[in-house]
């Protein structure tokens, strides 16, 4: 519950602020909010599955996070930048799809 | 670089729940406990015991940490992606660069165009400002030439010369050496009661009296002459001049000075039957 309040609040919290983004960062933003949200899932359909572990559950998200930027970084710097995030993200979104799947079945068992 | 806690060896081999809820092969793995002794309860009832009640745990609340930086990053991204008003701003580099060059181009080729255009303008103002100095020296001309060719009136100083012939003794030879003595003396315009003398004008005698270019022309000639008054008078005044000679013949000469002078006596331009300019 105080995860999901968490996220609403940094939702509301982005959209009223607008907080400027740092034009260093900004590149691998979004790539980096897709990591996220692959390990947001995958932390979800381990707690749906009753292996959820807050310490597997960090390093996993923060680690997601970096190795994604650092792909854009690395392809940025070859030349290959936007396929190389294509890629990334579609990876990711396998991902995420095959963990929405799990909790689909445990949610709704179908 | 594996995202979730599924306790999986490699991301290929994704293995999925057959059944949910029922207790899992488990390999050991030292991430995944199992937080609940009794493995009966199902997924659904897991979710519903995270949701409520909230319980103040470190992992909740590390979990809201992460979400809330997750939810961050969404809406600037969201926010960033919507913003119509750059849209340039989520551009990759090279992207950038390109539209760049692009605009380098184009502002060249424009910039090109503009001098073209500039030079053109510049061009045909300055015809243009030649034509209507051309213009203006042609109708100066033209005026000038009017006034020789007695096609327009003329004003300025000159003297009046009035000649009362009460014997009727003054020829046209007489007449027409005053006229030789004003041209002589600088008369730039010249009108005799009421006809206008140029270059081709001449004197005839008829019956009693005088015409001037087949004009008959009465007594008291009055000359109307425009030019230098200083100098008109005293060529006619000198000895043995004209004034002399017409009082010889009997007759009164009256000559005035004047600072206006109007020879208003026209003459139809005639274009000339065979002579043409030879200037190209």
């Amino acid at each position: 519950m105080i995860a999901v309040l968490g996220l609403l609040a940094g939702v509301v919290v982005g959209l009223l602020v607008r907080p400027e983004v740092p034009a260093v960062v900004e590149p691998y933003l979004p790539i980096a909010v897709v990591a996220a949200l692959d390990a947001v899932f995958g932390g979800l359909r381990a707690m749906l599955d009753g292996i959820f572990v807050d310490k597997v559950f960090v390093v996993s998200f923060l680690s997601n996070v970096v190795v994604a930027a650092l792909i854009v970084f690395l392809g940025d710097k070859l030349g290959v930048g936007s396929q190389l995030s294509t890629g990334v993200v579609v990876v990711l979104g396998i991902r995420i799809f095959s963990n929405a799947a799990a909790i689909r079945r445990h949610v709704f068992r179908a | 670089m594996s995202g979730d806690n599924v306790p999986q060896g490699d991301p290929g081999a994704e293995p999925e729940p057959k059944d949910a809820g029922a207790p899992r092969p488990d390999a050991p793995l030292p991430g995944a406990v199992r937080p609940e002794p009794e493995p009966e309860q199902t997924g659904r009832q897991r979710l519903a015991a995270g949701l409520w009640p909230p319980r103040f745990s470190r992992a909740q609340l590390i979990v809201a940490l992460l979400l809330f930086v997750l939810g961050l990053g969404l809406a600037i991204q969201v926010r960033s992606n919507s913003d119509s008003s750059a849209p340039l701003r989520g551009a990759r580099q090279e992207d950038l660069v390109r539209i760049l060059d692009e605009l380098d181009g184009r502002t060249k080729r424009l910039e090109d165009e503009k001098q073209k255009l500039d030079d053109q303008r510049k061009e045909l103002q300055s015809s243009s400002n030649q034509a209507e100095e051309a213009r203006k020296q042609t109708l100066e001309r033209e005026r000038q030439l009017g006034i020789l060719a007695g096609t327009v009136a003329a004003q300025g100083p000159g003297i009046t010369l009035r000649i009362t012939d009460a014997k009727g003794q003054v020829r046209s030879d007489q007449l027409l050496d005053t006229l030789q003595e004003l041209r002589a003396a600088g008369a730039e315009a010249i009108q005799i009661n009421g006809v206008r003398v140029v270059a081709g004008s001449y004197f005839s005698d008829e019956g009693g009296g005088v015409a001037i270019d087949g004009k008959k022309i009465t007594q008291a000639y009055e000359f109307r002459v425009i030019g230098k008054p200083q100098d008109l008078e005293p060529a006619l005044n000198i000895p043995g001049g004209v004034v002399q000679t017409m009082e010889k013949e009997q007759a009164t000469v009256a000559v005035t000075r004047s600072a206006k002078i109007v020879v208003d006596a026209l003459r139809a331009a005639k274009q000339p039957d065979y002579a043409r300019s030879s200037s190209p």
